[in-house]
Protein backbone atom coordinates (compact mmCIF):
# COMPACT_ATOMS: atom_id res chain seq x y z
CA UNK A 1 0.00 0.00 0.00
CA UNK A 2 1.63 3.59 -1.11
CA UNK A 3 2.57 5.81 1.76
CA UNK A 4 -0.30 8.35 0.49
CA UNK A 5 -3.09 8.62 -2.06
CA UNK A 6 -1.75 11.77 -3.53
CA UNK A 7 1.48 13.49 -3.43
CA UNK A 8 2.46 17.07 -4.98
CA UNK A 9 5.99 18.17 -6.09
CA UNK A 10 5.27 22.14 -5.18
CA UNK A 11 3.87 24.66 -3.45
CA UNK A 12 3.10 26.71 -5.95
CA UNK A 13 -0.77 28.01 -6.62
CA UNK A 14 -1.44 25.24 -8.79
CA UNK A 15 0.02 22.57 -6.31
CA UNK A 16 -1.67 24.15 -3.74
CA UNK A 17 -4.78 24.00 -5.12
CA UNK A 18 -4.82 20.64 -6.44
CA UNK A 19 -3.56 19.40 -3.18
CA UNK A 20 -6.37 20.90 -1.41
CA UNK A 21 -9.20 19.93 -3.36
CA UNK A 22 -7.78 16.05 -2.87
CA UNK A 23 -7.56 16.49 0.67
CA UNK A 24 -11.31 18.09 1.05
CA UNK A 25 -12.10 15.10 -1.03
CA UNK A 26 -10.89 12.30 1.03
CA UNK A 27 -7.42 11.81 -0.48
CA UNK A 28 -4.54 11.28 1.84
CA UNK A 29 -2.21 14.19 -0.05
CA UNK A 30 1.35 15.23 0.86
CA UNK A 31 2.63 18.67 -0.71
CA UNK A 32 6.40 18.44 -1.21
CA UNK A 33 8.14 22.06 -1.53
CA UNK A 34 12.06 22.36 -1.75
CA UNK A 35 12.00 25.78 -0.39
CA UNK A 36 11.25 27.40 3.01
CA UNK A 37 8.63 29.15 1.42
CA UNK A 38 5.18 27.98 0.04
CA UNK A 39 3.81 29.77 -3.16
CA UNK A 40 6.70 29.71 -6.32
CA UNK A 41 6.61 33.29 -7.88
CA UNK A 42 3.54 33.92 -5.53
CA UNK A 43 5.43 34.36 -2.18
CA UNK A 44 7.25 36.91 -0.19
CA UNK A 45 10.17 36.70 1.66
CA UNK A 46 11.11 38.99 4.76
CA UNK A 47 14.68 40.90 5.00
CA UNK A 48 15.78 43.45 7.57
CA UNK A 49 12.26 43.79 8.40
CA UNK A 50 11.04 44.22 4.69
CA UNK A 51 8.70 41.65 3.31
CA UNK A 52 9.22 41.43 -0.43
CA UNK A 53 7.43 40.04 -3.28
CA UNK A 54 9.17 37.82 -4.83
CA UNK A 55 7.43 37.92 -8.50
CA UNK A 56 3.50 37.89 -8.61
CA UNK A 57 3.00 41.50 -7.29
CA UNK A 58 -1.27 41.90 -7.61
CA UNK A 59 -4.20 39.75 -8.23
CA UNK A 60 -6.51 40.33 -11.09
CA UNK A 61 -9.44 37.89 -11.95
CA UNK A 62 -10.44 36.69 -8.76
CA UNK A 63 -12.99 34.15 -9.92
CA UNK A 64 -10.65 31.39 -9.86
CA UNK A 65 -9.78 31.99 -5.97
CA UNK A 66 -13.21 32.04 -4.83
CA UNK A 67 -14.64 29.31 -7.09
CA UNK A 68 -11.63 27.21 -5.44
CA UNK A 69 -12.59 28.53 -1.82
CA UNK A 70 -16.20 27.78 -2.50
CA UNK A 71 -15.24 23.87 -3.86
CA UNK A 72 -13.77 24.00 -0.34
CA UNK A 73 -16.90 24.61 0.96
CA UNK A 74 -15.40 27.72 2.65
CA UNK A 75 -15.13 31.84 2.17
CA UNK A 76 -12.19 33.62 0.57
CA UNK A 77 -12.95 36.24 2.36
CA UNK A 78 -12.39 34.19 5.96
CA UNK A 79 -8.39 33.38 4.73
CA UNK A 80 -7.28 36.00 2.48
CA UNK A 81 -7.95 40.14 2.70
CA UNK A 82 -7.77 41.51 -0.53
CA UNK A 83 -6.92 45.19 -0.85
CA UNK A 84 -8.74 46.95 -3.64
CA UNK A 85 -5.77 48.52 -6.12
CA UNK A 86 -7.08 51.72 -8.07
CA UNK A 87 -5.50 52.90 -10.47
CA UNK A 88 -4.39 50.08 -12.26
CA UNK A 89 -1.62 51.98 -13.49
CA UNK A 90 0.57 54.65 -14.16
CA UNK A 91 2.58 55.10 -16.79
CA UNK A 92 5.65 56.81 -17.68
CA UNK A 93 6.18 57.50 -21.46
CA UNK A 94 10.15 57.81 -22.53
CA UNK A 95 10.31 61.48 -22.94
CA UNK A 96 8.50 61.69 -19.17
CA UNK A 97 4.48 61.77 -19.75
CA UNK A 98 2.86 60.54 -17.14
CA UNK A 99 -1.08 59.34 -16.93
CA UNK A 100 -2.95 56.64 -15.05
CA UNK A 101 -5.59 54.36 -15.81
CA UNK A 102 -8.24 54.22 -13.07
CA UNK A 103 -10.78 50.95 -12.58
CA UNK A 104 -13.96 52.76 -13.92
CA UNK A 105 -14.28 52.41 -17.33
CA UNK A 106 -15.78 55.23 -17.82
CA UNK A 107 -12.90 57.26 -16.29
CA UNK A 108 -10.71 55.41 -18.25
CA UNK A 109 -12.46 57.13 -21.23
CA UNK A 110 -11.75 60.66 -20.24
CA UNK A 111 -7.89 59.92 -19.75
CA UNK A 112 -7.70 58.04 -23.15
CA UNK A 113 -9.66 61.53 -24.22
CA UNK A 114 -7.47 63.87 -22.50
CA UNK A 115 -4.01 61.63 -24.58
CA UNK A 116 -5.81 60.95 -27.97
CA UNK A 117 -9.53 61.68 -28.65
CA UNK A 118 -9.17 59.34 -31.77
CA UNK A 119 -8.90 56.60 -30.07
CA UNK A 120 -11.63 56.96 -27.79
CA UNK A 121 -14.26 55.04 -30.06
CA UNK A 122 -11.66 52.11 -30.65
CA UNK A 123 -11.45 51.96 -26.41
CA UNK A 124 -15.13 51.61 -26.76
CA UNK A 125 -15.60 49.03 -28.97
CA UNK A 126 -12.12 47.13 -26.79
CA UNK A 127 -14.12 47.25 -23.68
CA UNK A 128 -17.34 46.28 -25.18
CA UNK A 129 -16.22 43.64 -26.72
CA UNK A 130 -14.18 42.72 -23.16
CA UNK A 131 -16.50 42.82 -21.14
CA UNK A 132 -18.74 40.49 -23.01
CA UNK A 133 -15.94 37.82 -23.41
CA UNK A 134 -15.53 37.99 -19.55
CA UNK A 135 -19.28 37.61 -19.05
CA UNK A 136 -20.12 34.75 -21.77
CA UNK A 137 -16.11 33.12 -21.53
CA UNK A 138 -15.25 33.59 -17.96
CA UNK A 139 -16.00 30.24 -16.20
CA UNK A 140 -15.33 28.51 -19.52
CA UNK A 141 -12.37 29.42 -20.14
CA UNK A 142 -10.98 29.45 -16.94
CA UNK A 143 -11.95 25.84 -15.64
CA UNK A 144 -12.59 24.05 -18.25
CA UNK A 145 -10.03 21.25 -19.50
CA UNK A 146 -8.75 21.48 -22.44
CA UNK A 147 -6.14 18.39 -23.05
CA UNK A 148 -8.08 16.89 -26.38
CA UNK A 149 -10.14 17.96 -29.04
CA UNK A 150 -13.02 16.01 -27.76
CA UNK A 151 -12.86 18.46 -24.29
CA UNK A 152 -12.37 21.16 -26.81
CA UNK A 153 -14.93 20.53 -28.58
CA UNK A 154 -17.64 19.47 -25.64
CA UNK A 155 -16.25 23.25 -24.18
CA UNK A 156 -17.54 24.89 -27.22
CA UNK A 157 -20.83 22.66 -27.72
CA UNK A 158 -21.55 23.90 -23.83
CA UNK A 159 -20.64 27.90 -24.84
CA UNK A 160 -21.50 28.16 -28.53
CA UNK A 161 -20.01 31.99 -28.48
CA UNK A 162 -16.90 31.22 -27.93
CA UNK A 163 -16.57 30.60 -31.83
CA UNK A 164 -16.78 34.40 -31.90
CA UNK A 165 -13.70 34.74 -30.07
CA UNK A 166 -11.84 33.00 -32.30
CA UNK A 167 -10.27 35.36 -34.91
CA UNK A 168 -8.65 36.63 -31.46
CA UNK A 169 -6.93 33.62 -30.83
CA UNK A 170 -5.39 33.14 -34.04
CA UNK A 171 -4.06 37.05 -34.36
CA UNK A 172 -0.98 38.16 -32.84
CA UNK A 173 -1.54 40.86 -29.72
CA UNK A 174 -0.20 43.77 -31.41
CA UNK A 175 -2.61 43.19 -34.55
CA UNK A 176 -5.21 43.06 -31.92
CA UNK A 177 -4.56 46.15 -30.48
CA UNK A 178 -3.78 48.18 -33.58
CA UNK A 179 -7.52 47.51 -34.80
CA UNK A 180 -8.49 49.03 -32.10
CA UNK A 181 -5.38 52.06 -31.26
CA UNK A 182 -3.61 54.07 -33.32
CA UNK A 183 -1.88 56.62 -30.79
CA UNK A 184 1.25 55.00 -30.05
CA UNK A 185 1.29 55.61 -26.41
CA UNK A 186 -1.94 54.63 -26.05
CA UNK A 187 -0.89 51.60 -27.48
CA UNK A 188 1.90 51.18 -25.87
CA UNK A 189 -0.28 51.21 -22.59
CA UNK A 190 -2.03 47.83 -23.88
CA UNK A 191 0.76 46.15 -25.70
CA UNK A 192 3.13 45.59 -23.34
CA UNK A 193 0.64 43.12 -21.40
CA UNK A 194 1.60 40.49 -23.75
CA UNK A 195 5.08 40.04 -21.96
CA UNK A 196 2.54 38.85 -18.98
CA UNK A 197 1.79 35.74 -21.24
CA UNK A 198 5.49 35.27 -21.78
CA UNK A 199 6.04 36.57 -25.70
CA UNK A 200 6.29 39.60 -27.14
CA UNK A 201 3.38 42.09 -28.96
CA UNK A 202 4.15 40.41 -32.58
CA UNK A 203 4.42 36.63 -31.18
CA UNK A 204 1.68 36.47 -28.52
CA UNK A 205 -1.81 35.11 -28.92
CA UNK A 206 -4.26 38.26 -29.61
CA UNK A 207 -6.49 37.02 -26.98
CA UNK A 208 -4.12 38.14 -24.55
CA UNK A 209 -4.47 41.66 -25.64
CA UNK A 210 -7.91 41.72 -23.19
CA UNK A 211 -5.62 41.30 -20.25
CA UNK A 212 -5.80 45.40 -20.66
CA UNK A 213 -9.06 45.06 -20.04
CA UNK A 214 -9.43 42.38 -17.61
CA UNK A 215 -7.44 44.43 -15.25
CA UNK A 216 -10.72 47.42 -15.12
CA UNK A 217 -12.78 44.60 -13.37
CA UNK A 218 -10.48 44.82 -10.48
CA UNK A 219 -6.99 44.75 -9.25
CA UNK A 220 -6.12 43.76 -5.43
CA UNK A 221 -3.12 43.17 -3.53
CA UNK A 222 -3.48 40.54 -0.58
CA UNK A 223 -2.75 42.00 2.66
CA UNK A 224 0.47 40.83 4.53
CA UNK A 225 2.40 39.98 0.96
CA UNK A 226 1.37 38.04 -2.52
CA UNK A 227 2.50 35.00 0.04
CA UNK A 228 -1.23 35.36 2.25
CA UNK A 229 -2.80 33.97 -1.32
CA UNK A 230 -1.02 30.39 -0.83
CA UNK A 231 -0.78 30.50 2.97
CA UNK A 232 -4.30 30.87 2.79
CA UNK A 233 -5.68 28.42 0.81
CA UNK A 234 -3.20 25.97 2.59
CA UNK A 235 -4.87 26.88 5.88
CA UNK A 236 -7.94 25.62 4.15
CA UNK A 237 -6.49 22.61 2.76
CA UNK A 238 -5.24 21.75 6.37
CA UNK A 239 -8.40 22.29 7.77
CA UNK A 240 -9.14 19.16 5.80
CA UNK A 241 -6.05 16.91 6.32
CA UNK A 242 -3.70 17.87 3.98
CA UNK A 243 0.00 17.77 4.61
CA UNK A 244 2.61 19.94 4.03
CA UNK A 245 6.41 19.48 3.99
CA UNK A 246 8.90 22.42 3.43
CA UNK A 247 13.02 22.35 2.35
CA UNK A 248 12.39 18.83 0.77
CA UNK A 249 13.33 18.47 -2.50
CA UNK A 250 12.45 15.75 -5.00
CA UNK A 251 14.88 14.66 -7.49
CA UNK A 252 13.42 12.00 -9.18
CA UNK A 253 9.96 10.19 -9.78
CA UNK A 254 9.82 6.87 -8.56
CA UNK A 255 8.30 4.49 -12.21
CA UNK A 256 7.37 1.17 -12.45
CA UNK A 257 7.37 1.36 -16.35
CA UNK A 258 5.65 4.15 -17.50
CA UNK A 259 3.31 4.13 -14.40
CA UNK A 260 4.14 6.60 -11.70
CA UNK A 261 4.73 5.22 -8.16
CA UNK A 262 5.79 8.51 -5.89
CA UNK A 263 9.28 9.96 -5.31
CA UNK A 264 12.38 9.77 -4.37
CA UNK A 265 13.93 13.10 -2.39
CA UNK A 266 17.12 14.53 -2.56
CA UNK A 267 18.22 12.21 0.37
CA UNK A 268 17.37 9.08 -1.02
CA UNK A 269 14.28 8.44 0.77
CA UNK A 270 11.16 7.25 -1.02
CA UNK A 271 7.57 8.39 -0.38
CA UNK A 272 5.05 6.30 -2.31
CA UNK A 273 1.46 7.45 -3.97
CA UNK A 274 -0.77 6.62 -6.11
CA UNK A 275 -1.03 9.81 -8.11
CA UNK A 276 2.23 12.24 -8.39
CA UNK A 277 1.01 15.75 -9.51
CA UNK A 278 3.90 17.92 -10.31
CA UNK A 279 3.56 21.70 -10.39
CA UNK A 280 7.38 22.09 -11.34
CA UNK A 281 7.97 23.30 -15.17
CA UNK A 282 6.79 20.93 -17.68
CA UNK A 283 10.62 20.57 -18.81
CA UNK A 284 11.67 20.08 -15.59
CA UNK A 285 9.06 17.70 -14.30
CA UNK A 286 9.76 15.07 -17.92
CA UNK A 287 13.05 15.53 -18.77
CA UNK A 288 14.63 15.54 -15.16
CA UNK A 289 12.15 13.87 -12.68
CA UNK A 290 10.78 11.29 -15.33
CA UNK A 291 13.89 10.81 -17.15
CA UNK A 292 14.18 11.04 -21.21
CA UNK A 293 15.26 7.33 -20.64
CA UNK A 294 11.70 6.72 -19.82
CA UNK A 295 10.19 8.82 -22.72
CA UNK A 296 9.49 7.70 -25.68
CA UNK A 297 11.47 9.75 -28.59
CA UNK A 298 8.32 11.35 -29.77
CA UNK A 299 7.31 12.50 -26.35
CA UNK A 300 11.00 13.92 -25.35
CA UNK A 301 10.67 15.86 -28.75
CA UNK A 302 7.66 17.39 -27.71
CA UNK A 303 8.72 18.58 -24.32
CA UNK A 304 12.21 19.66 -26.25
CA UNK A 305 10.16 21.81 -28.50
CA UNK A 306 8.54 24.22 -26.15
CA UNK A 307 10.16 27.59 -25.66
CA UNK A 308 10.51 29.49 -22.87
CA UNK A 309 8.79 32.45 -21.45
CA UNK A 310 11.66 35.54 -20.98
CA UNK A 311 13.41 36.18 -18.05
CA UNK A 312 12.76 38.73 -15.71
CA UNK A 313 15.76 40.18 -13.29
CA UNK A 314 14.25 41.36 -10.19
CA UNK A 315 15.36 44.25 -8.04
CA UNK A 316 14.30 44.73 -4.30
CA UNK A 317 14.06 48.27 -2.89
CA UNK A 318 13.93 49.62 0.26
CA UNK A 319 13.20 53.73 0.94
CA UNK A 320 13.33 55.57 4.37
CA UNK A 321 10.51 57.96 2.37
CA UNK A 322 7.03 57.41 0.32
CA UNK A 323 8.44 57.59 -2.87
CA UNK A 324 6.27 60.09 -5.65
CA UNK A 325 4.31 57.61 -7.16
CA UNK A 326 0.53 57.70 -8.16
CA UNK A 327 -0.58 53.73 -8.45
CA UNK A 328 0.66 50.13 -7.35
CA UNK A 329 1.91 49.53 -10.63
CA UNK A 330 3.93 52.05 -12.62
CA UNK A 331 5.01 51.17 -16.32
CA UNK A 332 7.61 52.37 -17.78
CA UNK A 333 6.63 52.26 -21.29
CA UNK A 334 7.98 51.89 -24.74
CA UNK A 335 6.17 51.69 -28.06
CA UNK A 336 5.05 48.26 -29.81
CA UNK A 337 7.86 48.61 -32.27
CA UNK A 338 10.66 49.18 -28.73
CA UNK A 339 9.20 45.70 -27.37
CA UNK A 340 9.55 43.59 -30.20
CA UNK A 341 12.69 44.68 -30.79
CA UNK A 342 14.35 44.34 -27.60
CA UNK A 343 12.25 40.31 -27.45
CA UNK A 344 14.18 39.89 -30.93
CA UNK A 345 18.00 41.03 -29.81
CA UNK A 346 17.54 38.88 -26.45
CA UNK A 347 16.84 35.84 -28.67
CA UNK A 348 18.65 36.09 -31.15
CA UNK A 349 22.15 37.97 -29.56
CA UNK A 350 21.87 38.01 -25.69
CA UNK A 351 21.78 41.60 -25.31
CA UNK A 352 20.50 42.78 -22.20
CA UNK A 353 18.33 46.00 -23.50
CA UNK A 354 19.05 49.16 -22.07
CA UNK A 355 15.77 51.11 -22.43
CA UNK A 356 12.72 48.75 -22.38
CA UNK A 357 9.11 48.01 -20.96
CA UNK A 358 9.77 48.66 -16.64
CA UNK A 359 7.52 47.68 -14.63
CA UNK A 360 7.77 49.27 -10.78
CA UNK A 361 5.48 47.62 -8.09
CA UNK A 362 4.99 49.65 -4.53
CA UNK A 363 3.12 47.26 -2.70
CA UNK A 364 3.39 49.22 0.65
CA UNK A 365 1.06 52.06 -1.03
CA UNK A 366 -1.03 48.95 -0.39
CA UNK A 367 -0.17 47.57 2.86
CA UNK A 368 2.27 50.09 4.77
CA UNK A 369 2.35 46.91 7.09
CA UNK A 370 4.76 45.23 4.98
CA UNK A 371 7.92 47.96 5.90
CA UNK A 372 9.09 49.41 8.95
CA UNK A 373 7.00 52.33 9.97
CA UNK A 374 7.70 55.48 7.23
CA UNK A 375 9.88 53.25 5.28
CA UNK A 376 8.93 51.35 1.87
CA UNK A 377 8.78 48.97 -0.62
CA UNK A 378 9.34 49.02 -4.42
CA UNK A 379 9.54 45.67 -6.48
CA UNK A 380 11.27 46.50 -9.69
CA UNK A 381 11.26 44.79 -12.78
CA UNK A 382 13.70 46.86 -14.73
CA UNK A 383 14.34 46.69 -18.81
CA UNK A 384 12.48 43.20 -18.75
CA UNK A 385 12.64 40.73 -20.35
CA UNK A 386 16.49 40.31 -20.17
CA UNK A 387 18.14 37.35 -21.81
CA UNK A 388 19.50 34.18 -19.46
CA UNK A 389 22.73 34.13 -21.19
CA UNK A 390 23.72 37.69 -22.08
CA UNK A 391 26.18 37.96 -24.80
CA UNK A 392 29.71 36.68 -23.34
CA UNK A 393 28.99 36.70 -19.37
CA UNK A 394 26.90 35.64 -16.98
CA UNK A 395 24.52 37.00 -14.50
CA UNK A 396 26.48 36.01 -11.12
CA UNK A 397 29.37 38.92 -12.41
CA UNK A 398 26.90 40.90 -13.82
CA UNK A 399 24.78 41.02 -10.51
CA UNK A 400 26.52 43.98 -9.37
CA UNK A 401 26.63 46.17 -12.46
CA UNK A 402 22.89 45.46 -13.33
CA UNK A 403 21.95 46.83 -9.92
CA UNK A 404 23.80 49.71 -10.32
CA UNK A 405 21.75 50.10 -13.73
CA UNK A 406 18.47 49.78 -11.90
CA UNK A 407 19.07 52.41 -10.18
CA UNK A 408 19.90 54.25 -12.80
CA UNK A 409 17.10 53.55 -14.31
CA UNK A 410 14.88 54.17 -11.26
CA UNK A 411 16.81 58.00 -11.13
CA UNK A 412 15.67 58.77 -14.58
CA UNK A 413 12.30 57.56 -15.25
CA UNK A 414 10.43 58.27 -11.34
CA UNK A 415 12.45 59.27 -8.61
CA UNK A 416 15.44 61.19 -9.43
CA UNK A 417 16.70 61.35 -5.47
CA UNK A 418 16.46 57.46 -5.27
CA UNK A 419 19.88 56.72 -4.57
CA UNK A 420 19.87 59.33 -1.63
CA UNK A 421 17.20 57.15 -0.12
CA UNK A 422 17.76 53.58 -0.32
CA UNK A 423 18.20 51.90 2.83
CA UNK A 424 17.57 48.23 1.05
CA UNK A 425 18.60 46.97 -2.47
CA UNK A 426 18.62 43.36 -3.90
CA UNK A 427 18.49 41.91 -7.13
CA UNK A 428 17.44 38.56 -8.05
CA UNK A 429 18.50 37.10 -11.68
CA UNK A 430 17.30 34.96 -13.65
CA UNK A 431 20.32 32.56 -12.43
CA UNK A 432 18.56 33.02 -9.01
CA UNK A 433 15.55 32.35 -10.21
CA UNK A 434 15.98 28.99 -11.64
CA UNK A 435 17.80 27.95 -8.45
CA UNK A 436 15.16 29.01 -5.95
CA UNK A 437 11.91 28.13 -7.94
CA UNK A 438 13.52 25.35 -9.62
CA UNK A 439 12.11 27.62 -13.16
CA UNK A 440 14.28 26.92 -15.64
CA UNK A 441 16.58 29.93 -17.55
CA UNK A 442 14.34 31.99 -14.87
CA UNK A 443 11.48 31.68 -17.14
CA UNK A 444 9.09 33.11 -14.43
CA UNK A 445 6.15 33.07 -16.83
CA UNK A 446 6.53 29.81 -17.52
CA UNK A 447 6.26 28.13 -21.52
CA UNK A 448 6.58 30.82 -24.00
CA UNK A 449 2.34 31.11 -24.92
CA UNK A 450 1.71 31.31 -28.43
CA UNK A 451 -0.85 30.38 -30.77
CA UNK A 452 0.87 26.76 -30.91
CA UNK A 453 1.66 25.83 -27.21
CA UNK A 454 -1.75 26.75 -25.52
CA UNK A 455 -5.26 24.64 -24.37
CA UNK A 456 -4.50 21.39 -26.39
CA UNK A 457 -1.00 21.99 -27.61
CA UNK A 458 0.57 22.65 -23.85
CA UNK A 459 1.76 20.41 -21.62
CA UNK A 460 -1.58 17.89 -20.48
CA UNK A 461 -2.72 17.84 -17.05
CA UNK A 462 -3.44 14.30 -17.34
CA UNK A 463 0.50 12.80 -18.55
CA UNK A 464 -0.75 10.70 -21.47
CA UNK A 465 2.90 9.54 -21.41
CA UNK A 466 3.06 8.34 -17.48
CA UNK A 467 0.67 7.01 -16.35
CA UNK A 468 -0.12 8.32 -12.57
CA UNK A 469 1.77 11.75 -13.35
CA UNK A 470 -0.59 14.81 -13.37
CA UNK A 471 0.66 18.53 -14.12
CA UNK A 472 -0.13 21.73 -12.76
CA UNK A 473 0.70 25.20 -12.62
CA UNK A 474 2.09 27.83 -15.22
CA UNK A 475 3.48 25.27 -17.97
CA UNK A 476 -0.08 23.65 -17.87
CA UNK A 477 -2.84 25.22 -20.02
CA UNK A 478 -3.95 28.38 -19.29
CA UNK A 479 -0.26 29.42 -18.41
CA UNK A 480 1.52 32.05 -15.95
CA UNK A 481 -0.46 34.17 -13.60
CA UNK A 482 -2.02 33.90 -10.31
CA UNK A 483 -6.00 33.26 -11.67
CA UNK A 484 -4.69 30.96 -14.33
CA UNK A 485 -2.31 29.04 -11.82
CA UNK A 486 -5.36 28.26 -10.18
CA UNK A 487 -8.00 27.41 -12.30
CA UNK A 488 -4.98 24.43 -13.48
CA UNK A 489 -5.23 23.45 -10.02
CA UNK A 490 -8.92 22.88 -9.86
CA UNK A 491 -8.59 20.97 -14.05
CA UNK A 492 -5.73 19.05 -12.18
CA UNK A 493 -7.68 17.78 -8.78
CA UNK A 494 -10.93 17.02 -11.62
CA UNK A 495 -9.06 14.99 -13.53
CA UNK A 496 -7.58 12.85 -10.19
CA UNK A 497 -10.78 12.63 -8.95
CA UNK A 498 -12.76 11.73 -12.05
CA UNK A 499 -9.63 8.97 -12.47
CA UNK A 500 -10.29 7.42 -8.87
CA UNK A 501 -13.71 7.47 -9.53
CA UNK B 1 -5.11 24.54 -73.69
CA UNK B 2 -6.05 21.16 -71.80
CA UNK B 3 -7.20 20.99 -68.51
CA UNK B 4 -3.94 19.81 -66.80
CA UNK B 5 -2.43 22.72 -68.17
CA UNK B 6 -5.12 24.89 -66.54
CA UNK B 7 -4.57 23.16 -63.67
CA UNK B 8 -0.65 23.69 -63.17
CA UNK B 9 -1.41 27.80 -63.86
CA UNK B 10 -3.74 27.86 -62.18
CA UNK B 11 -1.16 26.07 -58.81
CA UNK B 12 1.96 28.39 -60.21
CA UNK B 13 -0.80 31.23 -59.92
CA UNK B 14 -1.99 30.35 -56.39
CA UNK B 15 1.71 29.96 -55.46
CA UNK B 16 2.55 33.32 -56.98
CA UNK B 17 -0.47 34.96 -55.05
CA UNK B 18 0.81 33.77 -52.18
CA UNK B 19 4.31 34.63 -52.10
CA UNK B 20 3.39 38.41 -53.05
CA UNK B 21 1.28 38.56 -50.13
CA UNK B 22 3.55 37.34 -47.89
CA UNK B 23 6.03 40.15 -49.23
CA UNK B 24 2.79 42.71 -49.21
CA UNK B 25 2.96 42.13 -45.23
CA UNK B 26 5.15 44.49 -42.63
CA UNK B 27 8.16 42.62 -41.19
CA UNK B 28 6.33 41.99 -37.83
CA UNK B 29 3.62 40.33 -39.56
CA UNK B 30 6.05 38.21 -41.53
CA UNK B 31 7.74 36.89 -38.25
CA UNK B 32 5.23 36.17 -36.44
CA UNK B 33 4.20 33.68 -39.63
CA UNK B 34 7.74 32.24 -39.78
CA UNK B 35 7.17 31.45 -35.91
CA UNK B 36 4.35 29.99 -36.28
CA UNK B 37 5.33 27.91 -39.28
CA UNK B 38 8.25 26.66 -37.39
CA UNK B 39 6.54 25.55 -34.23
CA UNK B 40 3.83 23.56 -36.23
CA UNK B 41 5.72 20.45 -37.16
CA UNK B 42 5.75 20.01 -33.46
CA UNK B 43 1.77 20.16 -32.69
CA UNK B 44 1.34 16.57 -33.75
CA UNK B 45 3.99 15.61 -30.79
CA UNK B 46 2.60 18.15 -28.27
CA UNK B 47 -0.93 17.00 -28.71
CA UNK B 48 0.17 14.00 -27.17
CA UNK B 49 2.63 14.59 -24.71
Amino acid sequence: MADYDAVVIGAGLGGITSASLLAKNGMKTLILEQSDLVGGCCSTFESQGYKFDVGASIVEIVHPMDKFFALMGRKREDYIELLPCDPIYSFVTQDGRRFSYPTDIEATTRVIESIAPEDVEGWKRFSKLGLEMVDEMMDAMMTSPMNTLGEVAAMAAKNPKVARYLPLLVRNHQSVVRSYYKNPIILGSVAFQSYFAGAPPELGSGIFGFIALSEHLGIYYPRGGMISIPQGMLKAGREHGLEVRTGCKVERLILDGRRARGVILEDGSEITADVVISNVNAKVTYLKMVGPENLPGWAVRAIDSYRLSMPCPMIYVGLDKKPDLDAHHTVVSGSIEEMNRVWNLYYTKGVIPRTAMSLICWPTEADPSLAPEGRHILNFLCNAPAPYAPLGDNWDRLKDWYREEAVRELERTVMPDVRDHIDYLEVSTPLDFERRLLSPQGAIYGLFSDLTSLALFRPHARSRVIRGLYLTGSSTHLGGGVPTTIASGIITSNYVLKDRG
Amino acid sequence: MDGKLVKRLFKVGALAGLVALYFSLDESTRRYLVHIGKQVPYLPYRYFI
